[in-house]
């Protein structure tokens, strides 16, 4: 493990009278997947959306690659190197695959070459649909296109909301192989709820709940933690 | 005080209130209609002024008897807002974001109506005026005032009154509100949702129609208090919060003491500015309205 | 934009024929017409329309927004270019200096799109047409009130002489194809990738990097440009403005020929001008039946687009879930803190 990517300090976030985060710490180093999980409702996309310039938070502060970037708008984000995705995958579906690419592409600051940009849409399996309309692709393969649409950009952290939500339980284990290999040369931070992917995927586990920081470590620690099972995982595996 | 202070005083004060009450009824209807079927209707000033030279054609150009008109003119609101339900509005209720459809929609009916009027009304006369319902003055103190805007101001207000009964304590009016807050939940609770939205949108034109009958009984009129009246709507609306009646009345009466103040000491251009104001900067920063629930 | 795949928008000069053609129609038909005044003014007219019906068309059919607005903008350019004529400014120089001024007023007031979407925009917009009319009528000492001013001086021609018929309309044929092409470029680069994407989710747009603050005004900017020539050229061609050559009815004939035609495409709101703008010319004894005949046409367009004005701006899609136009800060979580 090398530089800290992302170091979040006691970030915290109110909805009203709702606490939606109390005071998160947490550390990313370049390189390692971090993932975080927790039942719905327990604060990770409020996370997300705090880190990613969608939400401002109401105190703490956000670092990123060594600047402060707290509250910052998404699109200076992106600039930088940090992106997402979303829940519900957001496509411009009126648009053909290519022109989401290209859209993708034409702010991204350090863009990918023509070599690189062929070989990832080959390895995610969507070369053969540029003229399609991205609207009428199927789930699976508009969650590939909304990770070409990141890829292409080179960011330094890509954060994932549930990327396989919604996905066939064959369509699940691909987007696990893809993002295994994905692993290999991004920094990835992934939100779910199922422990699968997490458990295959994740070299450290923050388990989040109630907006709180239940427990953090690597994968098989927080399995077997028992504070998170009997609080989280309920005894069985989700 | 001396008496002319007074005069002035009491003039402004029922000038407020016949305006006041006809805004409010105006504004009910549209926020009515917006609230249920989300249709920000641009055309309920010309509705509002198709109402008010019904009531002229039928006392002036068929002798009518200005009561028989007015609840005739309120009756054939129901049969012209079903057609027009059936022709145009029903077809978008499961539109997403149907509310930017319904408002151009809404604009090229206004288009048509201020063209067919230009046409048909507009060559007979420029101001329109409707005889009294009842006549003879009532002097408060030294000032003197029409019996008959008094009996408009007493319908307008018993109108209000029911339309808040109606609302609040009949299941109509129960299962209305419970489309406002939320048409999915309204469903599952066993409320048909498009007879409400039918319901609702005959309803909320009604109440405009009444509003035209009255505003003419009141006031002599021309056809250019179309425009205004649909852009004070809005106004009212926006700052009362979209579907809400009470925000609506509330707004609705504030508007009108202004609007009586304000010709006392400025131009109409004036107000009409201050409404505009007002409803842009509440878009801009609250556009949940004042009243929102 | 080295890595794109090949996209299906031919280059060269297969591209440029429409535009070419368009030019020598738009300079020919005045021409031709020339014999009889009454029509080749109507041309002339009609090629205004088409000028701004393209302006228009930048703002809501590729960039999706939705001004009703946009009349009152060639009104400020009008009078603006009428005032300072009048005090002895030569044409040539108070048409750049209208057009920016609209311009400027344009992008001020298109700052509540950042804010507003959907019908709260649209309204607004309306609002703000409605304010600039009674503006227009409120301050008489510059704008004549509601008499409005007649008599409008022709520019004069270098040289000596006068813009007038023909000449007129061969100027007016000009700066229509200019602003088509202007509009092709735009599309065609990255800026109207921009465009595209914020027309499409301006959300997902500003998570890819785009400053979608900074796009959207300068859409307003440009798109008022057209709003702000048009409206400098009319002045002076028609000899007559009043607040009602500029109010909220000829904000939405405009953005009807937009509709009509086809939004989103070059050609399309250029059709709709060139059927559209004619009509009131050519029924002038019945001129009030040109509003029942645009309000049946804006029912018409309402009804036959079947996702609603707000979608379905290329093809039909089988819809996901749709965004909903909730005021941006009730929903939009970014800008609700």
């Amino acid at each position: 493990m090398s530089d800290v990517l992302l170091d979040v300090r006691s970030l915290s976030k109110r909805f009203g009278g709702v606490v939606a985060l109390r005071s998160i710490d947490l550390t990313q180093y370049s390189g390692e997947t971090l993932g975080m999980i927790g039942p719905n409702g327990s604060g990770k996309t409020t996370f997300v959306n705090c880190i990613t310039g969608h939400l401002k938070p109401n105190s703490g502060s956000v670092g990123f690659s060594g600047r402060a970037i707290t509250a910052r708008k998404p699109f200076e984000l992106a600039r930088v190197g940090l992106t997402r995705t979303y829940q519900a995958v957001r496509i411009f579906g009126e648009l053909t695959v290519a022109e989401n690419i290209a859209i993708a592409m034409v702010d991204a600051v350090d863009p990918v070459s023509p070599e690189r940009y062929a070989e990832l849409a080959d390895w995610l399996r969507i070369a053969h649909r540029f003229q399609t309309q991205a609207g009428s692709l199927s789930l699976d393969e508009q969650r590939r296109l909304e990770l070409m649409m990141r890829l292409v950009q080179q960011p330094k952290l890509i954060m994932l909301d549930e990327p396989v939500g919604g996905l066939s339980s064959s369509e699940v284990r691909a987007m696990i192989a893809l993002l295994a290999e994905l692993k290999a040369h991004s920094t990835i931070f992934i939100i779910e709820h199922t422990m699968k992917v997490i458990r295959e995927l994740a070299d450290k586990v923050v388990v989040l709940l109630a907006g709180e920081k239940l427990a953090e470590g690597a994968p098989a620690e927080i399995l077997a933690d028992q504070r998170v099972i009997d609080r989280y995982l309920g005894g069985g595996d989700a | 005080m001396s008496n002319a202070n007074l005069i002035i005083l009491l003039s402004t004060l029922s000038t407020g209130l016949i305006l006041g009450a006809i805004f409010a009824l105006v504004a009910a209807g549209v926020t009515i209609v917006y609230g249920s079927i989300w249709m920000p209707n641009a055309a309920n000033g010309q509705f509002f002024v198709l109402a008010a030279l019904f009531g002229w054609t039928m006392t002036v150009g068929w002798g009518l008897s200005p009561w028989v008109a007015a609840l005739l003119v309120i009756g054939l609101s129901v049969p012209l807002s079903y057609i027009l339900e059936i022709l145009l509005i029903r077809r978008f209720y499961d539109v997403p974001n149907r509310n930017i459809s319904y408002f151009v929609l809404s604009l090229g009916i206004t288009q048509i109506l201020a063209g067919i009027y230009a046409i048909t009304y507009g060559r007979w006369s420029d101001q329109f005026q409707l005889p009294p319902l009842v006549g003879g003055i009532t002097l408060i103190g030294p000032f003197p005032i029409a019996n008959n805007r008094l009996m408009v101001l007493a319908i307008a207000l018993a109108i209000l009154a029911a339309l808040f009964i109606l609302l609040r304590f009949h299941r109509y009016g129960r299962a209305l509100r419970a489309v406002f807050q939320n048409r999915e939940a309204a469903t599952l609770r066993g409320v048909n949702v498009r007879a409400i939205y039918s319901l609702s949108f005959i309803l909320g034109n009604a109440v405009i129609f009444a509003g035209g009958v009255l505003f003419a009984l009141a006031y002599s009129f021309d056809l250019t208090v179309a425009w205004t009246m649909a852009i004070t709507a809005f106004a009212i609306m926006i700052i009362g919060g979209p579907g809400s009646v009470l925000g609506a009345v509330v707004v609705g009466m504030v508007f009108g003491f202004t609007q009586a103040i304000v010709s006392i000491f400025a131009s109409p251009t004036i107000a009409a500015f201050s409404y505009l104001g007002a409803m842009l900067l509440i878009l801009l920063f609250k556009p949940s309205g004042v009243f929102a629930r | 934009m080295t890595a794109m795949p090949a996209e299906n928008t031919p280059r060269g000069l297969a591209v440029h024929w429409p535009l070419a053609a368009f030019t020598v129609a738009a300079v020919l038909v005045p021409t031709l017409l020339s014999g009889n005044r009454y029509l080749a003014f109507v041309a002339g007219m009609t090629l205004l329309h088409i000028l701004w019906a393209t302006g228009m068309n930048l703002l809501y059919g590729y960039t999706g927004l939705m001004p009703l607005m946009f009349a009152g903008l060639a009104g400020i350019s009008a009078y603006f270019v009428v005032n300072l004529t009048s005090i002895g400014w030569s044409f040539w120089l108070a048409l750049p200096v209208g057009t920016l001024a609209a311009s400027v007023a344009g992008t001020i007031l298109g700052l509540p799109s950042l804010r507003l979407k959907g019908f709260y925009f649209t309204l607004c917009s309306l609002v703000i047409q409605t304010v600039i009319t009674l503006g227009f009528v409120y301050f008489a000492s510059i704008t004549n009130g509601d008499t409005g001013i007649s008599q409008i001086p022709r520019p004069s021609i270098p040289g000596g002489g006068e813009l007038t018929g023909l000449g007129y309309e061969i100027v007016i044929a000009v700066m229509a194809a200019i602003g088509i092409a202007v509009l092709m470029l735009i599309v065609r680069s990255p800026f109207g990738r921009r465009l595209a994407a914020i027309r499409e989710d301006d959300g997902l747009a500003e998570t890819l990097g785009i400053n979608v603050t900074y796009q959207k005004l300068a859409a307003f900017f440009i798109g008022s440009l057209y709003a702000g020539v048009g409206g400098a050229l009319y002045a002076p061609y028609i000899g007559f403005i009043s607040p009602r050559s500029f109010d909220v009815l000829i904000s939405m004939n405009i953005w009807l020929m937009v509709a009509f035609g086809g939004r989103g495409t070059i050609w399309g709101p250029v059709f709709g001008a060139m059927l559209l703008a004619p009509i009131p010319f050519l029924l002038q004894d019945y001129y009030t039946v040109k509003d029942i005949l645009y309000g049946v046409l804006i029912i018409a367009v309402t009804i036959l687009m079947p996702g609603g004005l707000a979608s379905g701006f290329r093809r039909k899609v089988p819809k996901a879930a749709v965004a909903q136009d909730i005021p941006a800060r009730r929903l939009d979580p970014r800008r609700a803190a």
